[in-house]
């Protein structure tokens, strides 16, 4: 029955068309399979480089270059931690600060603001996210760093310097730059990421879901903690990550502001230098097949290890979350 | 452990008072007086004035877009989320005019709850789905929650279904049983009001003939609107049916004399099928 049927439907009369279609099929499926694949050719290269790259660092140091924090080409002692330390400390700091910023901006563009101020600032903060590093490097230079040595920093020190514990984070010289500064210039690159991304989450809800949560006579705070949180939670920590991925990689305006010190202390004044500062201002100095460019490679290798980890952790919370959630 | 008194007559200017002649033989428990509703510069309902008789189904019935979730939306301030929404004229609820500037939004809703076309339950367990609400707006300690929760479950006839689950995912329920659920959270609040906006909708007919026998049940403690596309659900469920048509209220009377002998040529028009 059902053969007959068909080829009295007048769909036959597009067979020419149909058979290119059936021609195309598989070399479409190839193609997409080709970039698909490639994806995973590029990551093992670039993984691949970083390893054989930086295993005469590892070779030469063993475990050891992961907790030294040495870093002297003379003596040609090369160790990971004080970058490392670096990368972590302005990373997180930047996220305190860029996290409860963004939360209340998203909170205020979605749930708060006129949507004639809501248009114009989600439009601010698009182009804000689109602003090239370089010029928070140099905004950083001139204008942040001489604000923080001749105002922040000797007003944290008076108001801290005297309390024991906490004297610490505040010692040091007033040089502006540091690690206080470079989080400062993080968080005001990656605020305007995180910001978009939860703005977007937040706004994917469905109305009526929200709607539901105010027909009870919840707040629009209740709304937002009960509700629409929990429902864009998977999002929320994809905007985070993001934000925290950007910060760990960022070169060039941390460079500018971070001081160029391989350091560990207490203080946030301090200056440091983080895996990605250090790699630019040491590359063009690191001659082919010296020990130096090996632990520069090594350290690019952890920096990429560093930011596995934390994206599988990321992951490992939202599954929990699901889990805890009863799905 | 003791229980603190409910908190929702905070915050109405006008505290409800005993005395008040709410036993007589037709009390209003809403009454709708002169509306005019504009979404920005469009006109959507004009001097809508209809009674909503206490402790029965009012339906509401007309075409798509002939403003009757619109008017469902004015009862509880629901459009206020939108800027550029706005109504005039009264809404009189326990001796007050609800459209006032100073009505207690949060109150108002704990008051007059609400179901939606599409069940919602919240990305939380079946327990707090129900729980939220609560806690909203009362302070009850574990066991006394524990109490309402099941309760409110049992009225919706949802409890044998879920007593086994409740920590489970509300999300992971059948769309009857969602529904079923957004019920019980909205009567768990006790509100005096439900509105149902065409809350079978998005069912089957089964679970729409159980919603339909629950609206029986519970409008002898609670007044309902609901809007409906389904002319025999009105015929069923509604006490007196309001028919709205571009915006207008076109006629109400009693679900009798609606479906038998309208009076106007409109409504027996659309009752008939003859549009809409």
């Amino acid at each position: 029955m059902e053969i007959p049927a068909r080829q009295s439907l007048p769909a036959m009369k597009k067979a020419p068309s149909q058979q290119g279609g059936q021609k195309g099929d598989p070399a479409f499926r190839l193609l997409v399979t080709a970039t698909g694949v490639g994806v995973l050719v590029v990551l093992g290269a670039i993984i691949a480089v970083m390893v054989t790259g930086g295993w005469k660092a590892f070779a030469t140091f063993g475990p050891g270059f992961l907790v030294s924090a040495v870093w002297n080409p003379v003596t040609q002692h090369f160790g990971a931690a004080a970058p490392v330390f670096g990368t972590v400390v302005s990373s997180a700091l930047a996220l305190i600060v860029a996290v409860p910023l963004a939360f209340g901006t998203a909170f205020w563009l979605t749930a708060l603001a006129p949507p004639a101020a809501a248009a114009v600032i989600g439009m601010a903060v698009q182009l804000l996210a689109a602003v090239p590093s370089i010029i928070f490097g140099m905004w950083g230079f001139f204008v942040v760093v001489p604000v923080v040595a001749h105002y922040v920093q000797p007003a944290a020190r008076q108001f801290l310097g005297h309390v024991p514990g906490l004297s610490a984070l505040v010692a040091g010289a007033p040089f502006g730059t540091g690690l206080f500064t470079a989080a400062l210039i993080l968080a005001v690159m990656i605020t305007p990421s995180i910001t978009a991304v939860m703005r977007d989450v937040f706004l994917s809800m469905p109305a009526v879901l929200r709607e539901s949560g105010y027909g009870l006579g919840a707040t629009r705070w209740e709304v937002m903690r009960h509700v629409v949180l929990p429902w864009s939670r998977q999002g929320v920590v994809g905007g985070i990550v993001l934000g925290m991925g950007r910060a760990m990689g960022e070169t060039m305006a941390v460079t500018f502001v971070i001081g160029d010190s391989n350091h560990i202390g207490w203080s946030l004044f301090a200056p440091a230098n983080t895996i990605a500062s250090l790699i630019a201002l040491e590359f063009p100095e690191s001659p082919a097949g010296s020990l130096k460019l090996a632990s520069l490679m090594a350290l690019g290798a952890i920096l990429m290890a560093i930011s596995f980890v934390t994206l599988w952790f990321s992951r490992w919370l939202l599954a929990r979350g699901e889990q805890a959630a009863g799905r | 452990m003791s229980v603190e008194v409910p908190v929702k007559t905070a915050g109405m200017t006008q505290p409800l008072d005993t005395a008040a002649p709410s036993r007589d033989a037709h009390p209003v428990a809403m009454q709708v007086k002169g509306l005019n509703f504009y979404y920005g510069t469009s006109h959507a309902l004009h001097d809508i004035s209809l009674d909503f008789p206490e402790r029965s189904v009012t339906g509401m019935i007309g075409p798509s877009g002939c403003g009757k979730s619109t008017l469902l939306r004015v009862l509880n301030r629901m459009y206020d989320l939108y800027p550029g929404q706005r109504a005039t004229g009264e809404v009189i609820f326990d001796r007050q005019n609800i459209l006032n500037a100073g009505v207690d939004l949060n109150v108002l809703r704990s008051r007059i709850g609400m179901v939606f076309q599409k069940p919602t339950p919240f990305p939380m367990s079946i327990y707090d789905n129900i729980a939220f609400g609560i806690r909203l707006h009362e302070r009850v300690s574990r066991s006394e929650m524990d109490g309402r929760v099941e309760d409110a479950l049992r009225r919706v006839a949802l409890w044998p279904e879920v007593q086994d689950r409740l920590s489970a995912s509300a999300t992971a329920l059948s769309g009857g049983q969602q529904q079923r659920l957004c019920i019980a959270r909205t009567i768990a609040v006790r509100p005096e009001v439900i509105l149902l906006d065409e809350p079978t909708s998005a069912l089957d007919p089964v679970s729409t003939a159980r919603i339909e026998e629950l609206l029986d049940e519970l409008k002898t403690e609670f007044t309902i609107a609901i809007v409906t596309h389904n002319m025999q659900q009105a015929a069923r469920c509604a006490d007196q049916v309001a028919f709205f048509y571009m915006g207008r209220l076109i006629e109400v009377d009693s679900t009798a004399r609606m479906f038998t002998t309208p009076r106007e040529q409109q409504t027996q028009d659309y009752i008939t099928g003859r549009f809409g």
